[in-house]
């Protein structure tokens, strides 16, 4: 079953056959959590850096928060700490609208990148920045692929299949 | 959480009413046709809502970003499935997905955006200002979010005044938003005595 991850929310499988996805994301990244020998998946469409508060009702929205957020969904649904895997999907600067909001895609992507370094998850592989949106899907298939699409493109794996198979990192 | 009254809401929407007449008459004036406009819609909608009102988060559009800024900051955005955006580039015999294309698209933007906000300023005494357009063609979900978090603050729900343009005699029609920021849409109400 095909679960949608909108903006500001997450979401984790054990099941076999179970696809999570972000849909058309912009200067949003999908944050994917994988522990590829239990057969786990979380994700989560993260909207902002970091939160002003410390208690926001939607923890997933900001990076600060939803990175250890995340790692507690994914352990709770079986994975192992030591075998987590993490893939970056997002961040693109579609509009110059200026003010604060500038590089929001980018931004994104280098705090959620830090706070995965600080909680000792690799980084496998990212499809981030450039101009365009994407969708990414995790599927819960013996592989645990994760695919990257592109407005009007084909699904293209970012990670999974064969170890030592991966693409090199995807960057528009 | 936001919170609007309904009266509150039915003065943005007659706002957005007179907002959209005014473009609508404008881009009728340019294309030599006539453009009729729905009438608008005022919703509050938490972000993730806002988005599935518009359309399946990964349909193709079209999307025409004006900024505006001035005595209030906000955002219009015009977003056209590809078909339509076919049809009202068709009109002048280019495609839309081309140079030409997209800067046909950005001056429908302009002419929209324009005169939507030039009798929004009148209106509320504002001074406001369209900035040049932006045209992009991707995932409705992308250009959406990407609008919406444009100005990198924490939003929880988003107001949009949404209309729709029909041009007469061609299968074309657009959706019409503006996106004011949450401070904007304080100063608009307090203008109206609100």
């Amino acid at each position: 079953m095909e679960r949608v991850v909108r903006m500001g929310e997450a979401s984790a499988s054990n099941t076999p056959a179970d696809v999570l996805a972000c849909i058309g994301l912009g200067s949003c990244i999908g944050l994917a959590l994988v522990d590829r020998s239990k057969g786990v998946a979380a994700l989560a469409h993260v909207m902002l850096p970091s939160s002003a508060v410390p208690d926001p009702p939607q923890p997933h929205k900001f990076a600060d928060l939803a990175v250890p957020a995340l790692i507690d969904l994914a352990l709770q649904h079986g994975a192992r700490r030591r075998h987590l895997e993490a893939a970056l999907i997002g961040g693109a600067a579609m509009f110059q609208l200026g003010g604060s909001g500038q590089d929001i895609g980018a931004r994104n992507t280098a705090a959620i990148t830090r706070l995965l370094g600080q909680a000792g998850v690799p980084v496998r592989a990212s499809a981030t920045g450039g101009s365009t949106g994407r969708t990414v899907r995790i599927h819960l298939d013996a592989d645990m692929t994760i695919t990257v699409r592109q407005a009007g493109g084909r699904e293209q794996r970012l990670l999974g299949g064969r170890a030592g198979t991966e693409p090199k990192a995807v960057c528009a | 959480m936001t919170a609007f009254t309904d009266l509150q809401l039915d003065a943005l929407r007659e706002l957005a009413n007179i907002g959209s007449g005014n473009a609508g008459t404008a881009l009728g004036s340019m294309l030599g046709k006539t453009v009729d406009i729905s009438v608008p819609t005022a919703a509050v909608l938490p972000l993730a809502d806002a988005i599935a009102v518009a359309g399946r988060p990964d349909e193709l559009r079209h999307g025409i970003v004006v900024p505006v800024v001035g005595d209030m900051e906000a955002i219009v955005l015009l977003l056209f499935p590809d078909a339509d955006a076919r049809t009202l580039c068709g009109i002048y015999g280019i495609e839309p997905s081309t140079p030409d294309g997209r800067s046909m698209l950005g001056e429908v933007g302009n002419i929209l955006g324009t005169n939507y906000i030039n009798v929004l300023a009148q209106m509320v005494s504002m001074t406001l200002e369209p900035r040049p357009p932006q045209v992009v063609e991707d995932m409705l979900g992308a250009i959406l979010e990407s609008v919406l978090l444009g100005r990198g603050e924490d939003v929880d729900h988003a107001l949009i005044l949404d209309s729709s343009l029909m041009v007469e005699d061609e299968q074309c029609s657009l959706s019409f938003l503006l996106l004011p920021d949450h401070g904007g849409v304080r100063q608009l109400l307090e203008r109206l005595g609100l």
